[in-house]
């Protein structure tokens, strides 16, 4: 699950003990599909345009060329920020790691959780995924999985809110 | 005939009501406005239909008042406070006493002619403050204030496992004693007011009106400047009023801070409470050795960067020494004495690359109590933040941070003026520090014990 080929620069963002979950595959799926599904749209309403208005055939060219760029390196792109996706459960606190091109890495303790959100839109709800957010008492805190498989939404969620509970710390 | 006293039950229960005198506060501009502009008809005895109609108004405006002010009651029960309120659809607020963060008094212009004040409620969890009493006469407010703080300590004190709380769980009803810390002289107030960044506005402004009134000989630009000149003005005059007579007191409750020249305000910060300290330094004071204090506190999330007066100011400009003092005294809760032993560090030189100008002015650093950041280049802010207040870390770096081997370091705090960051550091580092920021928060975490 970890890309090798970038070596040693990963450890800077690695929990202590390199025991990284990733997210679901089903994550990058879901985006794909979405970015694939936005570009066929685009490329059917180029050929109608096209066809109405009788223009010649090079600008639609161009534009379907440039549809399948964008599909291409969305495609790469996708891969890559799945691939940084990652949590480790550890026993104070929950790293979270994300970005491929601008790399955060989250501590949050569990005593400083003061609620956990588990959201599923219908999409993700068709992908069976469910993304876990973590609040805490600053708003400036970015604690958030996406792409969880639905029951390991649910377990980190009933874990998270049980280890809170035991660690409260006061403000 | 019987006269109408009231009910049994209700006598068990010794609610009080607010001065008689709130709708009159509260509408006190309106209630002026209307009796000068219509005072003339009355006096001739002859009455237009203006004057008719906001006669009527104001009858039924005194009439509702005095409804409402009957309506409204408050006493303090099984430690709740609740008030009782609303004409016609009711409404009953508890307020619970352990929940409370803080209680201000606030004294507005027209509410302190006629010795009252108002009593603000932070209670947490709500950003915005929910608890409100107004108005009550101003010994009667403190007096509730101190009653409702008591009896929150003496609530919290048996739970909290915390044996520097349990200071006093006694009762005072009466304003404890209080030692007053530092007063904010006159002198420095408008000094530091003239060396402002609003003084500069004021002036160029000024300036420009003149050389337009001299090249041009009217005052063409006059529609256009003046606006901006009054602005400036005015935004220097509310933080005159505001900050005008500042004394930072010691009480049983916390640090209280009492201020104002036309609206009075006295808030209380409790010391268990305090997320961080920010120290201010302008460039324009620097030499001088002023600097501002500022606090962030659980609840409060202080007002915006408006330039206008801000809640989270504790001192607004002081001795360089005594605001550092100041900040030891409220961090002193936390554990982490002294600011200045946490050795700050510059960001390795390749910096300059993302940061050009900035990067001689960050610095960074964290301390076995303390996390500390320092940035700004003509306005110096120092953050400060106690390991045990901290609620999250996050660790960053952007492409271009990546190939220069840098990456920042954020400390996430409760809303408020603080906010650490240890911008532009060696990466391995920052790395290093998030480790035994980590370390030391979860130390301070357990030592302090749950809440």
């Amino acid at each position: 699950m970890f890309p090798r080929s970038l070596g040693t620069v990963n450890e800077l963002f690695a929990p202590p003990g390199n025991d990284w979950r990733p997210v679901s595959p089903a994550l990058a799926r879901l985006r794909r599909t979405v970015l694939v599904s936005v570009a066929g749209i685009a490329l059917v309403i180029t050929l109608v345009l096209g066809l109405v208005l009788e223009t010649p055939v090079w600008p639609v060219l161009v534009v379907a060329a440039l549809l399948v760029l964008v599909v291409a390196g969305g495609w790469v792109l996708i891969g890559r920020n799945a691939r940084w996706w990652g949590y480790a459960e550890r026993d104070e606190d929950l790293f979270i790691r994300h970005g491929a091109l601008f790399r955060t890495l989250v501590v949050v303790p569990y005593g400083r959780m003061q609620y956990v959100d588990v959201q599923a839109g219908p999409l993700e709800q068709a992908f069976k995924i469910a993304s876990v957010h973590l609040h805490t008492a600053s708003p400036g805190t970015s604690a958030r999985i996406p792409g969880l498989p639905a029951d390991e939404a649910a377990r980190l969620r009933d874990r998270l809110t049980s280890l809170g509970h035991a660690q409260a710390a006061g403000l | 005939m019987s006269l109408p006293g009231p009910p049994l039950e209700r006598a068990e229960r010794p609610y009080k009501r607010i001065s008689p005198l709130t709708p009159l506060v509260r509408s006190f501009i309106l209630v002026v406005a209307v009796l000068a502009s219509s005072w003339d008809d009355l006096l001739r005895g002859d009455i237009g239909p203006l004057a008719w109609i906001l006669l009527t108004m104001l009858v039924a405006g005194a009439v509702y008042g005095a409804a409402s002010w009957w309506r409204t009651k408050y006493w303090i029960e099984a430690d709740e406070l609740r008030v009782d309120t609303g004409v016609i659809s009711r409404q009953s607020r508890r307020i619970r006493v352990d929940r409370l963060q803080g209680i201000d008094i606030v004294q507005p212009f027209v509410a302190r002619l006629f010795g009252l004040a108002e009593l603000r409620m932070d209670v947490a969890g709500g950003g915005a403050r929910e608890g409100s009493l107004a108005f009550l006469p101003l010994r009667e407010a403190q007096g509730l204030r101190e009653t409702l703080l008591a009896r929150r300590d003496a609530v919290r004190a048996p739970r909290s496992s915390n044996e520097d709380r349990v200071d006093d769980p006694v009762t005072p009803v009466t304003p404890g004693p209080e030692r007053v810390l530092a007063r904010l002289d006159l002198g420095t107030l408008l000094v530091s007011l003239l060396l402002s960044a609003e003084t500069v506005g004021f002036v160029v402004a000024a300036v420009v009106l003149g050389a337009l009134f001299v090249e041009f000989g009217q005052l063409g630009g006059l529609a256009g400047v003046l606006p901006v000149v009054a602005g400036f003005g005015v935004a220097l005059f509310r933080r005159l009023s505001a900050y005008y007579g500042l004394t930072v007191a010691e009480t049983p409750t916390g640090l209280q801070v009492r201020r104002g020249l036309f609206e009075l305000n006295a808030q209380t910060i409790a010391v268990a409470r305090v997320q961080g300290v920010v120290v201010t330094e302008p460039l324009m004071w620097r030499r001088l050795g002023w600097a501002r204090l500022d606090v962030a506190v659980a609840g409060y999330a202080g007002s915006g960067s408006d330039g206008g007066p801000s809640a989270s100011t504790v001192m607004p400009v002081a001795d360089r020494d005594l605001v550092l003092w100041l900040a030891r005294r409220l961090l002193e809760a936390s554990g982490a004495p002294d600011p200045s032993s946490v050795r700050l560090t510059r960001s390795p030189a390749r910096a300059r690359w993302v940061s050009p100008i900035g990067r001689r002015f960050l610095a960074s650093g964290v301390g076995d109590d303390l996390l500390v950041s320092r940035e700004g280049v003509l306005t110096r802010r120092t953050h400060i933040v106690p390991h045990a207040r901290v609620q999250s870390l996050q660790l960053t770096q952007g492409p271009l941070q990546r190939t220069l081997r840098l990456a920042d370091l954020q400390v996430d705090s409760p809303p408020g003026p603080v906010k650490v960051r240890a911008r532009h550091r060696d990466a391995v580092e920052a790395r290093g520090l998030l480790d035994r920021a980590d370390a030391l928060a979860r130390a301070a975490r357990s030592a302090s014990g749950p809440a």
